[in-house]
């Protein structure tokens, strides 16, 4: 019986209701989703079955490049043998990286982004799919390849790959041709896995040694430390020295640990980091109070309609429990529609998902979903309860008669007013100070701001031995402007470091020399990028160098650490680098310029002092081109001429520069977008739960402001009385927002060498925003009171 | 049946005290039908909800039925609101999202009668008020008349001792008024039902058998009627 009541109801006011509903399905829809995210971030790798064993061997030494800290290994030759006399370690898999960029099937090249070779055993470590082949034996023989799925299509089509033939073509890394046999196809790594191969294939010949990642797979109940204090023994041992003697030092991080923990140099994938999450996960939270406090309070505002049934049915000899079920029927009534609503819109939002950022969230997730709604239900119900319940049934008795004659006495809560207002203006802040930094960062990044220059990433050795031929080819054309190349790509890492002789310079510590940063290049590299020139000048338009005549720029870096001050003074010093490859000099010579730091990697890192230098036909791997841009079209299909006509055989495969930084920054990039859409759903929801209190005032306040306006008052007089509180409710969440979001974005902005201010203004922006959402929200209902004709407001009763 | 002793009822403000209710004593046996009068804000409906267990004394006793009222607990306040009294409001206080016959038949529901008995009893009703071709419409569809002949019908479907009726005729045309206190007179009549009324009316404060005045929350005159000329 009360159901149809509960329905009758609600039907009476269908808008207030809806205004419910859609708040509690908004917010249930990016709680749900926020927690399927954080879910995938946090499982990654986690689908091995022998995850928790598994360890990413690294090392480090003080004198190795600074002490950096490499996620690969760099003499991975010592893994087999180290196996061998640690009782700890079960198995290992080393994986290097196939640097060649491009492999040939028949006559023609494909593209491959990560491929590896590794050991066989790398089935026993890693739990991948095979489709064709046995995980026991694929991998046995020298030179045995297994390709994913997706890479299988692109080259072989329908047809089964298994028993032809994959070369490497004679390249820098590779001295020969080197074919691979393909024995089996492996379904593609998902994508909560910190690397997905293309390929990966036994050695052909020989057995992994130099850089390698390296894992390895523990015994149970390990103890990675007697590993790690072990290890020393061991490389004392090898290498005929005192224990204590021994400066490297090892690592163990466990496998599960390496998406959100590390954050090496050269690690195989860019991974995510515990900030984002942590700054989705408050997100959630907020969403989370917003859109049960907006139910709250508009369930406390709606009270007042519900006062009279419940007076009389009290008189009439109802008890108490009836009238918490009759709220418990209307507030389960409201949360499953909005649960039905939420259903209806996960599936597109899903699929959208899938669809852009290739993360499949709600498959294989039935129970965190099922267990997230019912969480969100029972708050929902419980917000919905308790105002109420303590309105309501607190005070019945002794009131009862007061209730009766007051009923439709509408309470705003101010106080979830506030609270929401600040949420929503943190949440403003946030997004505006992030997307802020995100577009500083790419204003930063060498030739992003100005979207026409695109780079061809690590090209294949034989095109970098016609690089003169083919800047010269593009140049004919009008359409484009520069032609340069460089070691590393844009966004990429410039980790080598050469020792260095300077004029009047002495090593540190006793050394026959330091080491400092090298970026090689074409001579053009300054003038593509727009670098700015401190002092001095830009290299001659010439690669070639002679003993003696070598030309060095230095960034403004690398002048304390050359103890310099000015930029000018070190113009014309003798400088030279000593090349640690056997059989490659590079000619000693001055330095010529000073270059502002430019950013060639993500701006989270500083900048670290740095040498350029050119080099003809020598580490210029990437080959970038600046076009005109009003010819954007005209360049590009120059671009696609020249290539195929230079390089018929190679894929023609180039990347805008300010995409490529995009990559870079995809994860402040994910965060802005997903927080913007956060922040628009709270924004609603707050909107909406004012305009429901809006319209509860007003409905109100008819007769109050019937009876102003006969006595003479103005419809500006009258909007002003309802629009007032709203103002000063506003202001006092402004108050209370500004030191959290201040000191949130703060922290957040600790993570990044190079930041923008967080100046007044953006605070201020958040604040007026704020304000002018909830007063145009309130203006409509306000508005509609204040304009109604006094007559007819009177006229009731 | 009803025995109230030297009641009072105050509110506290902050410097002083305001008296609803000074030492009120009455006592009103079964099967009488008592008009309260006096003016605007004397107490009159006060005194009623007291009697009625809706509101509650500061001080004095209040017997109902020989039990001590003024000791009793919410939950005997529930029985005595299902199976004892019937109330009747100047506002009507019909259930605006309820049909007449489901406003009828609520207490009947929180008395727990069965679904069958309920039907015949409201079935009953609407048949004593000429409201069967009615049955279906909700309050706001009727005329206050007819929506505080629902209200009689509901006080009383649950056959109550106790009738309480606060200006049961307050928002009525004089016309409609009458046969409402007709109707009332006749439930007195012939069903026995105590009825107490608050009301404004001179008139219709001679339906009752007694006149209890009241100014300023003191009883002033306590008289029985001489019967309406017929």
């Amino acid at each position: 019986m009360l159901f149809q009541f509960v329905i009758r109801s609600l039907r009476k006011r269908p808008l207030l209701n809806f205004i419910k509903v859609l708040g509690l399905a908004l917010g249930l829809c990016g709680i749900l989703f926020i927690t399927l995210f954080l879910k995938n971030e946090l499982s990654f790798d986690s689908f091995h079955t022998n995850s928790q064993r598994i360890y990413r061997f690294t090392t480090t030494h003080p004198n190795f490049l600074n002490n950096s800290h490499f996620a690969r290994l760099y003499n991975s030759e010592i893994i087999p043998e180290l196996t061998d006399k640690f009782s700890e370690i079960e198995n290992y898999v080393r994986l290097s990286p196939m640097r060649s960029g491009v492999i040939q099937f028949e006559k023609n090249f494909y593209t491959i982004n990560e491929a590896f070779i590794c050991d066989s055993t790398f089935f026993d470590l890693f739990n991948a799919k095979l489709i064709i082949g046995e995980k026991k034996s694929v991998l046995n023989s020298p030179g045995a390849m297994v390709v994913s799925e997706s890479f299988a299509k692109k080259v072989f089509g329908t047809q089964n790959p298994v028993g032809n033939t994959l070369s490497l073509p004679a390249g820098q890394f590779y001295a020969e041709r080197t074919d691979f046999t393909i024995k089996g196809v492996m379904k593609d790594f998902p994508h909560n896995s910190h690397f997905h191969p293309e390929l990966i294939t036994t050695p052909a010949k020989g057995s992994i040694s130099n850089w390698a990642w390296t894992y390895l797979l523990l015994t149970e109940n390990a103890n990675t430390e007697n590993i790690i204090s072990e290890f020393t023994d061991f490389v004392a041992e090898k290498e005929n020295q005192p224990v204590d003697q021994v400066k490297t030092k090892a690592h163990l991080q466990k496998l599960t640990d390496i998406h959100l923990h590390s954050n090496k140099l050269r690690e195989i994938e860019s991974n995510g980091n515990t900030t984002n999450l942590i700054v989705l996960g408050l997100a959630a939270l907020i969403l989370l109070l917003i859109s049960l406090s907006n139910y709250a309070s508009l369930n406390l505002g709606m009270a007042g309609f519900k006062a009279k049934f419940i007076a009389v049915t009290r008189i009439l000899g109802s008890n108490k429990q009836m009238s918490l079920l009759y709220f418990a029927i209307e507030s389960f009534i409201i949360i499953l529609s909005s649960v039905l609503l939420t259903i209806a819109l996960a599936f597109p939002i899903n699929a959208f998902i899938r669809n852009n950022f290739n993360i499949t969230l709600l498959h294989d997730n039935w129970l965190l979903v099922f267990i997230t709604v019912i969480i969100f239900c029972t708050l929902g119900i419980f917000a919905g309860l308790l105002p109420v319940l303590k309105k309501q049934l607190e005070n019945i008795n002794p009131k009862t008669s007061r209730s009766l004659s007051t009923s439709g006495k509408i309470e705003v809560s101010k106080g979830i007013v506030i609270a929401q207002y600040t949420f929503a203006i943190v949440l403003i802040v946030a997004v505006l100070i992030i997307s802020r930094q995100t577009q500083y960062a790419l204003n930063q990044s060498m030739g992003a701001r100005e979207d026409n220059i695109i780079c061809f990433e690590s090209v294949h050795a034989n095109i970098q031995q016609d690089f003169e031929i083919f800047k010269a080819e593009l140049l004919k054309h009008k359409s484009i402007e520069s032609v340069s190349a460089m070691m590393e790509p844009p966004g990429g890492e410039a980790n080598d470091m050469f020792a260095f002789e300077l004029e009047g310079y002495q090593p540190q510590n006793d050394q026959q020399y330091d080491r400092i940063g090298v970026f090689p290049c074409d001579y053009s590299f300054a003038e593509l990028f727009q670098l700015e020139f401190l002092s001095g000048q830009n290299f001659n338009k010439n690669n070639l160098d002679h003993e003696g005549s070598g030309e060095y720029l230095i960034n403004e870096s690398a002048l304390p650490i050359l103890n310099y001050s000015s930029a000018k003074e070190i113009i014309g010093k003798d400088f030279k680098l000593i090349s640690p490859v056997p059989g490659i000099e590079i000619p000693s010579g001055k330095i010529i310029g000073v270059v502002k730091d430019f950013h060639l990697s993500n701006i989270k890192k500083k900048v670290g002092p740095m040498v350029l230098f050119k080099r003809d036909r020598l580490w210029l791997i990437n080959f970038v081109i600046a076009y005109n841009k009003d010819m954007r079209q005209e360049a590009l299909a120059d671009i696609q001429q020249v290539w195929t006509e230079m390089f018929p055989a190679y894929p023609l495969n180039y990347d805008h520069v300010s995409s490529m930084y995009n990559k870079v920054y995809k994860t402040e990039l994910l965060q802005s977008k997903m927080l913007s859409i956060f922040t628009f759903i709270s924004l609603f929801i707050c909107s909406m739960g004012l305009l429901g209190l809006s319209l509860l005032v007003s409905q109100q306040k008819i007769k109050e402001i019937g009876i102003r306006k006969v006595n003479g008052a103005k419809i500006s007089e009258i909007m002003t009385l309802l629009n007032k509180d709203i103002i000063k409710w506003v202001a006092i969440a402004f108050v209370i927002a500004t030191p959290l979001a201040y000191f949130a974005m703060h922290k957040w902005l600790e993570n990044f060498a190079y930041k923008t201010e967080l100046s007044w203004w953006v605070f201020a922006l958040a604040g007026v925003l704020a304000l002018v959402i909830a007063l145009l929200t309130v203006s409509f209902q306000s508005w509609k009171a204040a304009t109604r004709n006094p007559v007819e407001a009177l006229r009731y009763e | 049946m009803i025995k109230l002793k030297n009641l009072f009822k105050y509110y506290d403000n902050k410097f002083q005290r305001t008296f609803v209710l000074k030492d009120v004593s009455l006592t009103i046996n079964e099967g009488e039908f008592v008009s309260i009068m006096g003016p605007s804000g004397a107490g009159k409906s006060t005194l009623l909800n007291i009697i009625g267990m809706l509101d509650e004394p500061n001080e004095g006793e209040y017997f109902f039925l020989d039990q001590p009222a003024h000791q009793i607990k919410e939950k005997k306040k529930v029985e005595f609101h299902r199976n004892y009294v019937g109330f009747i409001f100047q506002a009507f206080h019909l259930i605006e999202e309820m049909t007449v016959y489901e406003n009828i038949e609520t207490p009947l529901i929180y008395k727990g009668v069965k679904s069958k008995d309920r039907k015949a009893m409201v079935a009953d009703m609407l048949d004593r008020f000429n409201m069967v071709a009615k049955k279906d419409l909700f309050p706001a569809q009727l005329s206050g008349g007819q929506q505080q002949m629902v209200g009689i019908a509901r006080a009383i479907v649950g056959k109550p001792k106790l009738l309480l009726a606060d200006e049961p005729t307050g928002n009525l045309h004089s016309e409609q008024g009458k046969q409402i206190m007709a109707l009332l007179k006749k439930l007195n009549e012939e069903e026995k039902i105590t009825i107490i009324q608050v009301t404004h009316n001179e008139e219709f404060a001679n339906y009752g058998k007694r006149i209890i005045r009241i100014t300023d929350g003191l009883v002033e005159s306590d008289e029985r009627t001489t019967p309406p000329t017929p």
